[in-house]
């Protein structure tokens, strides 16, 4: 502790620093006059007119900001709803179109069954199955045309 | 080096006055612009690192005057913003060169031995890098106690640390001079 007080007393409270001539008067003279105007603080009722003055599109301006934001949110999530879920995947029975195609006869046998490769010997043998008809009532038939009569006789 | 000024109740009230707010805040930076010059340029040690953080305290004092309502002392409010300036720059400087303290205290050891604003004295120049190479609450305690002569009572106001932690800092900081200088031998 002896050696580092007498370091101290020996320096003295100089750092041996030095700044270049001038540099203080020059810095406050030069920070002086770059300081930023302040109109709020230095003329406030002004600051107030200025303020008072504002158009109308200046007062609505940030509510129009921040509804344009709510609006573009809905858009990104509907995009987005339908980029995920691409096909409106509604039951048959709600489906308007569906429901009709189904209800009409021709429209079975003609784009459903005949498309779908079945014959008619095949919808007996389900109906069969599903205990809908009764073999026996078929079981003369070797023409599925006639099958078919018979149906549409029921 | 350079004592700290005490402004008059008027300049503070002047500050207040938005009539008065701009000339009496040039006074401000003529009377403290040497005295928060010293304390930054010990921290920093380059001249051209201090004028810049010097114009900044003075630009955020500036910008917040509003805010200085007078009942702290006007030099505290002032010497607050400038240690948060040169912190928040060694800070930077540290974390934009990668370094840690102790390469930061090398490199500011270093920028004293390159420094061109000096006076010669060659015991202050080796005291200037015994502090440097301080932890850098102990080096602020130094700097204000030793060169500034400042009250401890006055640092505990800046720094918001009691009486009690200054007095130890300030001797762990004369301890580890001692080291430095025993070095030397």
């Amino acid at each position: 502790m002896k050696q580092s007080s007498d370091i101290l007393e020996k320096a003295r409270r100089n750092d041996g620093m030095t700044v270049p001539e001038g540099y203080f008067a020059d810095f406050s003279r030069q920070m002086a006059a770059s300081l930023p105007e302040r109109p709020e603080i230095e003329h406030p009722s002004a600051a107030f007119v200025g303020a008072a003055r504002r158009t109308l599109w200046q007062r609505v301006r940030p509510y129009a900001y921040m509804a344009a934001m709510f609006a573009g949110i809905w858009l990104m999530l509907q995009v987005f709803t339908l980029v995920t879920n691409p096909g409106d995947l509604r039951p048959i029975d709600s489906n308007p179109v569906m429901a009709e195609a189904l209800g009409n006869d021709s429209f079975i046998l003609n784009y459903i069954v005949d498309d779908a490769g079945m014959d008619q010997w095949d919808v007996i043998d389900e109906m069969v199955e599903d205990g809908t008809i009764d073999e026996a009532d078929f079981s003369g038939l070797a023409n599925p045309a006639d099958v078919s009569s018979s149906l549409d006789e029921e | 080096m350079s004592e700290m000024p005490v402004p008059n109740d008027e300049l503070v009230e002047r500050l207040r006055h938005p009539a008065s707010v701009r000339e009496a805040f040039t006074e401000v930076i003529n009377l403290f612009s040497e005295p928060l010059y010293w304390q930054i340029r010990r921290m920093v040690q380059s001249h051209d690192d201090a004028n810049d953080l010097l114009q900044n305290t003075f630009l955020k004092a500036w910008a917040s005057i509003e805010n200085f309502r007078g009942e702290a002392k006007l030099s505290t409010w002032l010497y607050k913003i400038a240690i948060n300036e040169s912190i928040t720059f060694l800070a930077r400087e540290r974390k934009r060169a990668a370094l840690s303290l102790d390469d930061q205290e090398a490199a500011l050891i270093n920028t004293i031995e390159a420094d061109k604003d000096v006076d010669g004295d060659k015991i202050a120049l080796r005291l200037r890098q015994a502090v440097a190479a301080l932890p850098e609450k102990q080096r602020l305690v130094f700097n204000m106690k030793y060169y500034d002569d400042m009250k401890y009572e006055a640092i505990s106001e800046i720094l918001g640390t009691t009486v009690g932690a200054l007095k130890a800092s300030y001797h762990l900081a004369v301890k580890k001079i001692e080291q430095f200088f025993s070095g030397d031998d």
